[in-house]
């Protein structure tokens, strides 16, 4: 029987979820006007947002910018070697300040009245300050600071007013992972980005570029990837949390140069780690590569992901080279065995402007209750991160008072 | 300098070439004249991108040598701030093939038509062995409903060298402008 009741598809997201928790309203994906509910409630909200890793600014003078949402980012490491993350906005009229990606300075120079800021956001001069209004104070003008926090070097903000302390955000069991995938100490070297514009709304692009079932992937198959065992430990406020072992390929006459996928360093057994932070942050290490993905949502229909690769600072040449061998081959929007997620998100943003709800069907044990109990090619991990979703943005169920 | 950073500060051959652009109008190579190894240099290329334009991709490797040989996708912000990592990064010719049997057999995504557009052919050195070629290209994509989009700018440096009897390509490197991918690159450029 067909799920859907003609007359009832307006392309608004409905103000009531369906009872079943396997279920998401298809209209949510292409909605405008919820997508700025979502920048209230969620990107300026009470959640943090990984931004960027201390090693793409290596060096005093360094800096990245970025967005969150719509608000512009500048991210530079200090003179005391403090990483810091201001609103690239001149304190005076507003200017964006910083234009370019990423760069080194001295100083920061707004080139609209010449206010020169120092790199840990002092307002250094202002030329003509003595007409300026009775109450101007040169030491109230330095650029806003986010309110930042860091683990392993990873770079978090917040603009909300009650978000936890980063600890009790990320719980007990993300930190167990998350320090593997950033070589444990967190002692990463930047080998550079792959960028990339995806016509697909961010909730579509989280839902599907963290784990999904392997039947998507034939290399993986090909490769025998998938013979491995896993877990995906649950974890709280919508983070997700993926191991799995990785069979190493062995003679499997599918590539002609398999060097390219060996271990190097990587343990097999855990030869596949995803952490996926909510809202919208995906960080793997898939054998040798070390993968994070700085995403941001642009509209209710583009995502924009930075995937940056890393290698670990003691890493010898020859795994330097390994690792960007691999890592140019292998994920990301122009690699060999997991191309298809880009693809995917495009295809599930067009089909999500049809009626009725997107189901998950394969591990969900209960309707009313979210299961717990994982196995590692399960869809339903997505679910906790739709519930607190649901809950943050005030959406009822059906018979929910 | 610890190994990791004399890994990202080593740069290519063609980098190296490209940063003397010479006047070079008038020399001989293999017997050939100046012109006539240009007219054979654009030959290669137009054949080169008429093989991808007209999805003869299993042909594609032969355009390399066989026995070392190194095509490399990387953007032009990667290498202006002397990082390694690439779109796509092929060190022998059983990658080269491996990238083709896994767009054929192994990956989804919509078809669409690429058209390369190339100019600017510039020979910009020339020893016993090879010589080094830059050229701008322009990769027009055409989707299934119709549209085209201009998908990738940027340019080639290659270095080219005559094995037995036919130019191939022992190294491309192919700079990005576009450094932000539209959706996925799944073809050589």
């Amino acid at each position: 029987m067909s799920k859907y009741q003609a007359g009832t598809y307006t392309g608004e997201a409905p103000k009531v979820w369906p009872a079943k928790v396997n279920q998401i309203p298809k209209e949510i994906f292409g909605d405008a006007a919820l997508f700025e509910e979502e920048l209230k409630k969620i990107f300026y909200g009470d959640t943090w947002h990984v931004v960027g890793h201390t090693a793409e600014v290596p060096n005093i003078g360094d800096f990245k910018t970025f967005d969150l949402g719509r608000v512009p980012l500048l991210i530079a490491r200090g003179k005391d070697n403090q990483v810091r993350v201001f609103f690239n906005s001149c304190t005076h009229r507003g200017n964006q300040l910083e234009t370019s990606v990423s760069g080194n300075r001295k100083e920061f120079e707004c080139p609209y009245h010449r206010w020169l800021f120092s790199l840990d956001g002092a307002l250094a001069a202002c030329p003509g300050s003595k007409e300026f209004a009775p109450d101007f104070k040169q030491e109230n003008f330095g650029l806003v600071e986010l309110k930042t926090d860091q683990y392993l070097g990873l770079i978090l903000v917040t603009m909300g007013k009650n978000t936890p302390p980063l600890k009790e955000w990320l719980g007990d069991i993300v930190p167990l992972t998350l320090s593997a995938l950033l070589g444990g100490d967190g002692r990463l070297k930047l080998l550079g980005y792959q960028k990339v514009r995806y016509v697909s709304n961010w909730k579509g692009y989280n839902d599907n570029d963290g784990y999904h079932g392997g039947l998507l992937h034939t290399a993986f198959r090909m490769l025998n990837f998938q013979g491995g065992s896993g877990s995906q430990p649950m974890s709280v406020n919508g983070h997700w949390v993926i191991e799995a072992e990785l069979k190493p390929a062995q003679n499997s006459g599918f590539l002609n140069d398999p060097s390219l996928i060996d271990f190097k360093v990587a343990d097999p057994k855990r030869g596949s780690l995803v952490v996926q932070l909510y809202p919208m942050t995906v960080m793997v290490k898939h054998m040798d590569v070390i993968n994070l993905r700085f995403a941001i949502a642009r509209s209710h229909d583009v995502t924009e992901v930075h995937y940056a690769y890393f290698a670990h600072e003691d890493d010898s040449e020859e795994l330097v080279q390994h690792r960007i061998r691999q890592s140019s081959n292998l994920l990301g929007p122009c690699g060999m065995v997991s191309m298809e997620d880009a693809a995917v998100f495009q295809r599930i943003h067009i089909g999500n402007h049809t009626p009725g709800v997107a189901e998950f069907q394969k591990g969900v044990v209960s309707l009313s209750e979210l299961s717990l109990d994982m196995k590692q090619s399960d869809e339903t991990g997505n679910l906790p991160r739709w519930e607190h979703y649901r809950k943050v943005m005030g959406f009822k169920r059906e018979g929910e008072q | 300098m610890s190994p990791v950073s004399e890994a990202l500060s080593s740069t290519s051959t063609t980098d190296k070439a490209a940063k003397a652009l010479l006047p070079l109008d008038d020399f001989t190579w293999n017997s050939w004249s100046a012109m006539e190894t240009q007219w054979r240099v654009e030959r290669l290329l137009s054949r080169y991108v008429a093989c991808i334009d007209e999805d003869d991709l299993e042909n594609w490797p032969e355009f390399f040598t066989l026995d070392t040989c190194r095509y490399e996708i990387i953007t032009r912000e990667n290498v202006e701030r002397g990082m390694p990592l690439a779109l796509m990064f092929c060190t022998s010719r059983g990658m080269l093939v491996d990238r083709i049997v896994s767009l054929r057999e192994a990956n989804i995504y919509p078809q669409r038509w690429y058209r390369h557009i190339i100019s600017n052919v510039l020979i910009q050195s020339v020893d016993a062995e090879c010589l080094q070629v830059q050229s701008n290209y322009v990769v027009l994509q055409t989707r299934r409903n119709g549209q085209t989009d201009i998908f990738s700018a940027g340019k080639y440096l290659d270095r080219i060298v005559l094995s037995k009897g036919e130019l191939k390509f022992s190294e491309k490197r192919v700079v990005v402008d576009t450094h932000r991918v539209d959706t996925l690159l799944v073809a050589p450029i």
